[in-house]
């Protein structure tokens, strides 16, 4: 039996302000958990692949979404850019589920933050991700 | 803007999430993608999960041809930023068939604006096997 949620959880903030992020959002932010950074979305049609399953694109896109907002976060700075990003499709997203991401920095240096994260819904996880971003 | 190149014709998208991002043009085994204010960030450059998304079209497309129209499912994906790429630019690539064996497919590809790399991607895919 499929045990996942089937709504945002508490204390979720809208983050899509605009552009592309509104585009493919909604995305988003979950409350802290330690330093563990935390986001979700919930898989509309419009996220969906012809295969019925959430299209890659779109779990890649709200990874760099996370991650450069941790980057910033964790860092303070004004901006960042995406470097590198590294994905592991582990399993399929469903319409209707609610995918959750867990962001942790590795390190960060004066230009640089090496971030790893996890995207899953329920117990079932979907993508591993890892990555680097310029920050200034 | 919204124009495809010349010689180049609009591929049809089926996933409802490529034709929400699309359309992409295709000439020969060459991919086109116009970007567009909705696909940028709030500084006008284009987002990165756009590119990864694009990416994922067209490589797997190639992927697609290449093996007779099986299907075929994303493993791992690997990209590189190498520099931004901005509203009304066109963005190019010809995905190449790294190798290929009885289940996997190794694709790499450079994006390019005006001959320069904005992009660099390595994808692995699992064939599914055909009906």
């Amino acid at each position: 039996m499929d045990t996942a949620p089937n709504r945002l959880p508490e204390g979720a903030e809208d983050i899509s302000t605009g552009g592309f992020n509104r585009f493919a959002g909604p995305f988003y932010r979950l409350p802290d958990e330690g330093a563990v950074r935390r986001f979700a979305f919930a898989a509309l049609e419009k996220h969906m692949n012809g295969a019925g399953t959430v299209h890659g694109g779109l779990l890649m896109t709200f990874a760099d979404i996370a991650m450069s907002r941790t980057s910033r976060l964790a860092s303070g700075a004004k901006s960042c850019s995406t470097v590198s990003l590294n994905c592991d499709f582990v399993g399929p997203g469903r319409l209707g589920d609610i995918v959750e991401i867990r962001v942790s920095v590795s390190r960060q240096t004066r230009t640089l933050v090496f971030l790893t994260a996890i995207v899953f819904c329920g117990e079932r996880v979907l993508m591993n991700a890892s990555g680097l971003w310029r920050i200034a | 803007m919204s124009g495809a190149p010349e010689g180049f014709s609009e591929i049809k998208l089926i996933d409802p999430f490529e034709i929400h991002t699309g359309p992409v043009w295709r000439k020969d085994g060459t991919y086109a993608f116009r970007v567009t204010e909705h696909h940028c960030n709030m500084r006008g450059v284009v987002h990165g999960g756009m590119l990864m998304t694009l990416a994922d079209m067209t490589l797997g497309g190639a992927v697609w041809d290449a093996t007779d129209r099986e299907p075929s499912v994303t493993l791992n994906m690997q990209t590189q930023f190498l520099k931004p790429a901005r509203e009304g630019d066109l963005i190019e690539v010809t995905p190449e068939l790294t190798r290929r064996t009885r289940g996997f497919v190794f694709m790499r590809g450079d994006f390019k604006v005006n001959g320069e790399t904005v992009m660099t991607v390595q994808s692995v895919w699992k064939l599914l096997g055909k009906e």
